[in-house]
């Protein structure tokens, strides 16, 4: 156990926490925002949008993400010149990108299931009361709905964000020098697999352990209404 | 007519019913619910509306706020009529808006209270006023806490369903259709979810909003509220309006075959 | 039309067809999944009893497992398995005089950086099931004073598995998609053979296309088989989902 060397490690695998963060960040809010759509969908779509998402769903669940990334960076390379032509090649080329687009679409299946299961919680009974006074539309929804299902919906979701956190690891293999990938580099070069396992673990469940603590906060602060009373204050 | 004031006072001039039913027929399915059900609401009126299960009496007042929509028939609060469209399978509203706007001047009150789970109790009583009717927040809430002084749960308005007994969040419930001063309210058997000795507590409350006028439309199976509170009673069998009278009378001396064993059963 | 016949040629099993090859990467695919599943099984339950036991050291390490791999990337456990497994293989041949580099076997990695991260994802699911087993059935079988190997194997591993198996389904399918990774160390599973021949015949975009539509039977050929093994096991329970 060779603490300097493992001090050397950290600093050496620092420098890639900002960019796996970048992923994690970026492909969790842009998978929401497509994870909304594709409910829109499948709830205004009728079957055909039903069909839709499901077939979605199956695809990016059924499939590994690291072929996923692999059919968008490395596949669609084969289209650069009808790319170029559109204009988006610069775009295509980069493997960031690619890795970005990869983890959106791969998590907005994951999500988006998740929200699903959030608003099917919602009970017919509470809609009906909100329904019964003269609500409905956008006003019910915000109101009542949402509220529910985000309380609903949080703890799985909060998984679901801790898995992409490691799924940014798979971005590696398409070149980019994130946390896992500096380790990976590190210990082919050092040979010193136990070692940079240990320190590159520890940053990851360091990541982990914050954003668990921060989502247990979250959902601390909007379940009063599951807490029960002590008993003294009546 | 529909100004937010508080309760008009019972004028017997003012021959405009405040709830009126004409020939309700609704279809579940192959199953018939209601086979064209008629009945009368004026002012003041409060009428109990009994019959065993399947007798269709929970959809006929579900009926009344669109809760459910009914096949055929016409349904007015205070002479406006709900406007209905047929469509290739069903009847539909054909104004959601008209809908919405309606049902502000309904209160109901369900069997299951159906609080709002993710508020407190002053949250829910003030929810409708403050968010569908659009009223000053400070004034809602000064209304809200009068109104749970007068059900007797003031102590409790901080805080969530989950922590009051079945009668007190029916009470809560009873407050949060009060609060949209309505001009009718309906009742959807309000005391079959909850234990025998909560039972008082809703119906002496109930019992207090008859006294001072208001215009309630009762799903129940409790006889004596039905005999000593109501103005009218409904017997309904298979979708059917079997018997109907004043209490006083129809108890004591029931015409139809039905409503004789029905009284039995209850009893 | 001719898109397709080239796409046909491409993947067919024909002289220039990858397909026979490419059916092979998937059998192969399949087996280190089931081994390494097979090895998260057994190494799983060993966890869980971990972690219902009465010691708290043996509770405390067995937790310390699973928040460890459930909270580090799985390619960092192969790079471990892979890299390290490298080193101690060398280590030992340095013990007997050879100081070359001896790699460690592709298979051998896989099945064990896929059974060691997949234990942690089972034994949640064996805690789960055990819980949802009624007490009940497990004390009638000491009340009859049977011996803890038969009763753990005609009581409680029946017991719990049929608990466990939709959970089990789960964890199944996240092997499957794991073992795209074990690619990184050159065993020659579906995503290195299509990386391979999209290579070789420079069409990145059919090949990992194709990767894409045998996972999804695979996958969706896996969920048929767990469902209906769902049906049967619960034969004779009553659920309320």
């Amino acid at each position: 156990m060779d603490l300097a060397f493992m001090w050397e490690t950290f600093l050496t695998l620092l420098p890639g926490l900002p960019l796996t963060l970048e992923l994690a960040a970026t492909s969790i809010l842009a998978g929401g925002i497509l994870a909304v759509i594709i409910c829109f969908i499948a709830v205004v779509g009728g079957p055909v949008g039903r069909g839709f998402a499901q077939g979605y769903v199956f695809v990016f669940r059924g499939s590994p993400l690291l072929v996923q990334m692999f059919l968008i960076y490395y596949g669609l390379g084969q289209f650069r010149p009808f790319l170029q032509e559109v204009g988006v090649w610069a775009f295509f080329r980069e493997p960031y990108w690619c890795a970005v687009i990869a983890l959106t679409l791969n998590t907005a299946a994951y999500t988006s299931e998740i929200f699903r299961g959030g608003l099917q919680a919602v009970s017919v009974q509470q809609v009906e009361a909100a329904r019964a006074c003269g609500m409905s539309g956008p006003l019910l929804l915000q109101r009542i709905v949402l509220p529910i299902a985000i309380r609903q919906a949080l703890p799985a979701y909060g998984n679901e964000i801790i898995l992409m956190l490691k799924a940014t690891a798979l971005a590696s293999v398409i070149t980019i020098m994130e946390v896992t990938g500096l380790a990976g580099k590190l210990i082919a070069d050092s040979f010193r697999a136990f070692e940079v396992f240990i320190v590159a673990g520890a940053i990851y469940l360091a990541i982990t352990f914050l954003v668990t603590r921060l989502l247990m906060i979250v959902e601390f602060w909007l379940s009063p209404h599951l807490r029960m009373k002590p008993p003294a204050l009546t | 007519m529909f100004d937010r004031g508080t309760v008009p006072a019972t004028d017997n001039k003012n021959k405009t019913a405040a709830v009126s039913v004409k020939d309700l027929r609704k279809c579940f399915g192959p199953l018939e619910v209601l086979k064209g059900i008629s009945l009368e609401a004026q002012e003041g009126d409060v009428i109990s509306i009994l019959g065993s299960s399947g007798s269709g009496k929970s959809t006929m007042l579900r009926c009344i706020n669109m809760l459910e929509v009914p096949d055929s028939g016409e349904i007015r609060i205070g002479g406006e009529m709900f406007a209905l469209k047929k469509g290739r399978y069903k009847t539909e509203p054909a104004d959601r808006r008209q809908v919405d706007r309606l049902r502000e001047h309904i209160g109901m009150v369900f069997q299951n209270f159906n609080l709002w789970s993710h508020m407190t109790i002053l949250e829910n009583v003030i929810e409708a006023p403050v968010y569908v009717q659009k009223r000053s927040r400070a004034e809602c809430v000064e209304e809200a806490e009068a109104l749970l002084e007068r059900v007797g749960i003031a102590d409790k308005r901080h805080f969530y369903p989950a922590h009051l007994s079945g009668g007190q969040q029916q009470r809560a419930a009873i407050a949060r259709a009060l609060a949209q001063r309505p001009r009718v309210m309906l009742f959807d058997e309000p005391t079959s979810a909850l234990d025998p000795e909560l039972v008082g507590e809703v119906l002496k409350v109930m019992r207090s909003l008859a006294e001072e006028g208001r215009t309630m439309l009762v799903v129940t199976h409790e006889m004596a509220f039905a005999r000593d509170v109501s103005s009218k009673v409904v017997f309904l069998h298979k979708g059917v309006v079997e018997e109907e009278g004043d209490p006083a009378w129809i108890f004591r001396n029931p015409k139809s075959e039905r409503f004789k064993q029905f009284l039995s059963n209850e009893r | 039309m001719e898109l397709i016949n080239g796409y046909l040629t491409l993947v067919g099993f024909g002289e220039t067809g990858w397909g026979a090859l490419l059916l092979a990467a998937a059998a192969m695919t399949l087996g280190v999944s089931v081994c390494g599943f097979l090895t998260g099984t057994i190494l799983g339950s060993v966890i869980t009893f971990m972690q219902l036991s009465r010691y708290m050291l043996l509770r405390w390490l067995a937790d310390g497992y699973t928040t460890v791999l459930r909270g580090v990337p799985d390619l960092l456990v192969i790079y471990l398995f892979y890299f390290g497994g490298s080193a101690f293989l060398g280590y030992l041949g340095g013990l007997f005089g050879y100081h070359g580099f001896i790699g460690m076997p592709a298979f051998l990695t896989g099945t064990l950086a896929l059974g060691v991260v997949s234990a942690a994802y089972q034994s949640e699911v064996f805690r789960g099931a055990f819980k949802s087993v009624a007490s009940g059935e497990l004390e009638a079988a000491s009340a009859v004073g049977m011996r803890p190997w038969p009763k753990f194997r005609r009581i409680i591993a029946p017991l719990v598995l049929r608990y466990a198996i939709p959970g089990l389904g789960n964890t199944w399918q996240l092997v499957l998609k794991e073992s795209a990774l074990i690619s990184v160390t050159g065993l020659v599973e579906l995503l290195r053979q299509s990386q391979i021949a999209a290579g070789s015949t420079r069409r990145p975009f059919e090949f990992y296309l194709t990767a894409v539509v045998l996972y999804l039977i695979i996958t969706w050929a896996s969920s048929m088989t767990f469902h209906r093994l769902e049906t049967r096991t619960l034969r004779g329970t009553r659920r309320a989902l």
